[in-house]
């Protein structure tokens, strides 16, 4: 520990055009040391390790020794193989906030290993949800809450504008309330060449999905003991939601295969009018070679439920560091390289959304000063429903279980194998059995 | 002792003690943690001797049972199909006199797909919106997009046709191998006794031919479960369990849901279904071979 601290270092970081906040760096001297890493891939992710990597071992000596690089399901079920087989041969792993309380204690509390200093540069409440049992498990990399985004000009058309008042009421603005999303979305489908939206239709996304709608609608998955509460008023109101879009054809039929890239690719290719979706997805949606939607993009907060709340299904993706990890030293120092200012600043060129407050303000300042209002849009919108609306699933390690006990039943709601109040009975049951197997009660 | 270094026994340790450690053990060590509630993410668990619970709770849950029922189903139409398939394209190459060859690599090509790019391409294939199928029924008149990978039957046909697409050549293979073999002489008898083609396919080359039909069907039957890659990337299983089949279920169980010791209950309950193919086939191929010799 000696070492780490001696390396301990205060500095102000310049980066760009803006200067951040001091940050508390963690510099040492790893020569001779290589690290293992398992991290999430994909072409979202893997740019911060092109730039930091190579950073981080210029700067310590050491080495990064990439073992995994895969989609984080893929990741989550190696890991559990790990466990099981005692392997636990890696040092640095990515990590999820929804993920976290799976793996037992294999990851190291960081409460123990980070200085006060690093730690007091994140946002208290995500380092809040990083913790499993009063130990700190991970790093925030960056934070992940959906906002509706939506095609302009199908609100700025005079002949939607009169169809819409004359058919439902009220004038046609962007939506504040998932009743209104159920209302245009089938105003403005199409079928099969336009639809009004779309949902992420299987596994943990649609149970994800649900959870929030019932929490929008006033309702919550499970009582204080993790006994299932969600077959309630509040459960059966947001699985008709999804029951109604899919029989008005307002969603794709195929919805019920799609996860989060057939949604960003499907509002990307102009034939969504709304798309609940992630920040990261707002560089890529404006992007003129990948997007027929470029440049006619609107953004709102996620809208309300039916109990005066807004969806926020949150999370944050994170780094570990193993119990077993022969150098911990060098690996918090790999894992404050990771989500520094300037890591975070390279992710939040991206749109991603930063874990440090001053990357917040440090990325807006750039967009205002570049111009760019509608990354400066995305910025404003995702830091208010982060600060204001998110909401984490339960940090159990059943969460994931649990979800698919429960995405099954929602599916066959939807497709009409079964009515709402069934499949949430069965659910109910079915996620009775797993908590009961896991000793909550 | 001196008697049993110098025996027989001696030149078959190295086979044993590999064969233990490659096959029995681990059959061994996946038997107890299916007595066990083992979790991947809870080791301790493995030592944790729960009877069987888990079976018990196997027998009573019906999820388990439909995707068993759907697997012996997906199993039966589609090992037929490939057959018949696989039957028909080695008659027709075996018919040419040229350019055999070049069509036999050609046919070899989907078996150099991994099942898991043939998920994907299929996948593909029939999405409901930017999917081949439903762009060039377009073109015939059909607007409306058909749900391929959400209706219950037609998401259990389009697997079996990435399924059926990706195996047939192996049966084709085989059968193809079996007719080069059958004498020439029998066939060339028949047809001077005024035999038509139906009759002689019927009455020589069918009977010469089902030692191979049933050496195909045990080794397909045994490596079917290859399948999983296809069903995983096409469906998941779903949408609704639709087409859920035992290897995706216990897939998700063991590593998705941790519980390997429920999945590996699950596995030995699916094992019988795998020796039950495999022994019906070995009785049919015995019986074929005894058929070939009286004859």
């Amino acid at each position: 520990m000696l070492r780490l601290f001696l390396s301990l270092i205060l500095a102000v970081s310049f980066f760009g055009s803006f200067s951040a906040k001091a940050e508390t760096e963690l510099w040492g001297d790893y020569s001779g040391v290589t690290l293992r890493v398992k991290l999430i891939g994909g072409g979202q992710y893997e740019g911060l390790y092109n730039e930091v990597i190579p950073w981080w071992e210029e700067n310590t000596g050491g080495k990064i020794e990439i073992v995994t690089q895969k989609n984080h399901f893929e990741l989550d079920k190696e890991i559990k193989k790990d466990i099981a087989s005692g392997n636990l041969d890696f040092c640095v792993a990515s990590n999820h906030t929804s993920f976290a309380s799976q793996y037992g204690d294999i990851y190291t509390d960081l409460n123990n290993i980070m200085p006060a200093s690093v730690l007091a540069d994140y946002t208290p409440l995500i380092l809040e949800h990083s913790t499993v049992n009063g130990r700190l498990v991970q790093m925030p990399r960056h934070s992940d809450v959906s906002n509706l985004y939506y095609q302009k000009s199908l609100y700025e058309d005079a002949d939607n504008k009169a169809n819409f008042k004359a058919k439902y009421g009220y004038d046609l603005t962007p939506p504040e309330t998932w009743d209104q999303v159920k209302d245009q979305a089938i105003f403005f489908s199409n079928p099969p060449d336009f639809y009004g939206t779309q949902y992420v239709g299987k596994e943990e996304a649609i149970a994800g999905r649900f959870y929030e709608l019932v929490i929008a609608n006033g309702g919550a998955l499970f009582d204080e003991d993790y006994r299932p509460i969600f077959n309630s008023p509040a459960g059966v109101e947001a699985l008709q939601w999804f029951i109604d879009l899919y029989n008005a054809k307002a969603v794709p039929d195929g919805v019920l295969n799609y996860l989060w890239d057939d949604t960003g690719l499907g509002f990307a290719s102009g034939t969504i009018a709304m798309n609940l979706d992630w920040a990261g997805w707002a560089g890529f949606f404006n992007d003129p070679e990948n997007s027929k939607v470029a440049g006619d993009i609107g953004l709102v907060r996620a809208p309300m439920g039916s109990g005066g709340l807004r969806t926020g299904w949150s999370g944050s993706h994170s780094f570990s560091m193993t119990e077993s990890c022969p150098d911990k030293e060098a690996a918090a120092s790999f894992l404050w390289a990771l989500t520094s200012n300037k890591a975070q600043m390279i992710e939040a060129r991206g749109g991603l959304s930063p874990t440090r407050p001053a990357i917040w303000d440090a990325i807006i300042a750039e967009k205002k000063a570049e111009g760019d209002e509608f990354m400066l849009m995305v910025f404003e919108t995702f830091k208010m429903s982060l600060a204001e609306d998110a909401f984490t699933p339960p940090l159990i390690p059943e969460w994931i279980e649990f979800t698919n006990a429960l995405y099954p039943e929602l599916q066959a709601a939807i497709l009409g194998d079964k009515s709402p109040e069934d499949a949430l009975a069965t659910a109910s049951k079915k996620a009775t059995e797993i908590m009961e197997d896991a000793g909550y009660f | 002792m001196r008697k049993f270094l110098n025996g027989p026994w001696v030149l078959l340790m190295p086979t044993l003690i590999i064969l233990t450690c490659v096959v029995l053990l681990p059959l061994l060590l996946s038997l107890w943690t299916s007595f066990t509630p083992f979790k991947l993410t809870k080791p301790d668990t493995l030592y944790r001797f729960v009877g069987f619970r888990n079976y018990e709770r196997l027998i009573g849950d019906l999820d388990f049972w439909i995707a068993f029922g759907r697997t012996v189903l997906f199993l039966a139409i589609a090992l037929n199909l490939e057959l018949v398939f696989g039957l028909g394209i080695a008659l027709l190459i075996n018919k040419i006199t040229y350019g055999q060859r070049t069509l036999r690599t050609l046919m070899m090509f989907p078996m150099m797909f991994s099942p898991i790019l043939v998920g994907f391409q299929w996948k593909y294939i029939f999405n409901d919106n930017i999917g081949l199928m439903n762009n060039f029924l377009r073109e015939f008149g059909v607007i409306q997009p058909i749900p391929w990978l959400v209706d219950g039957i037609l998401a259990n046909v389009s697997i079996m046709a990435a399924e059926i697409w990706s195996s047939t050549s192996v049966f084709a293979i085989l059968l193809l191998a079996g007719l080069l073999g059958i004498p020439k002489d029998p066939i060339e008898a028949a047809k001077v006794d005024g035999c038509n083609s139906w009759q002689v396919f019927k009455n020589i080359t069918l009977p010469f031919l089902m030692p191979f039909v049933f050496i195909a069907m045990t080794i397909r039957s045994l490596d079917v479960a290859r399948a999983y890659d296809i069903v995983q990337m096409m469906t998941g299983g779903g949408p609704a369990k639709r087409t859920e089949l035992l290897w995706t279920l216990i897939s998700r169980t063991g590593y998705v849901d941790a519980k390997m010791g429920m999945a590996n209950a699950m596995s030995y309950i699916s094992i019988f279904l795998s020796i039950a193919f495999t022994f019906f086939f070995f009785y049919k191929l015995v019986e074929a071979r005894q058929r070939l010799s009286y004859e």
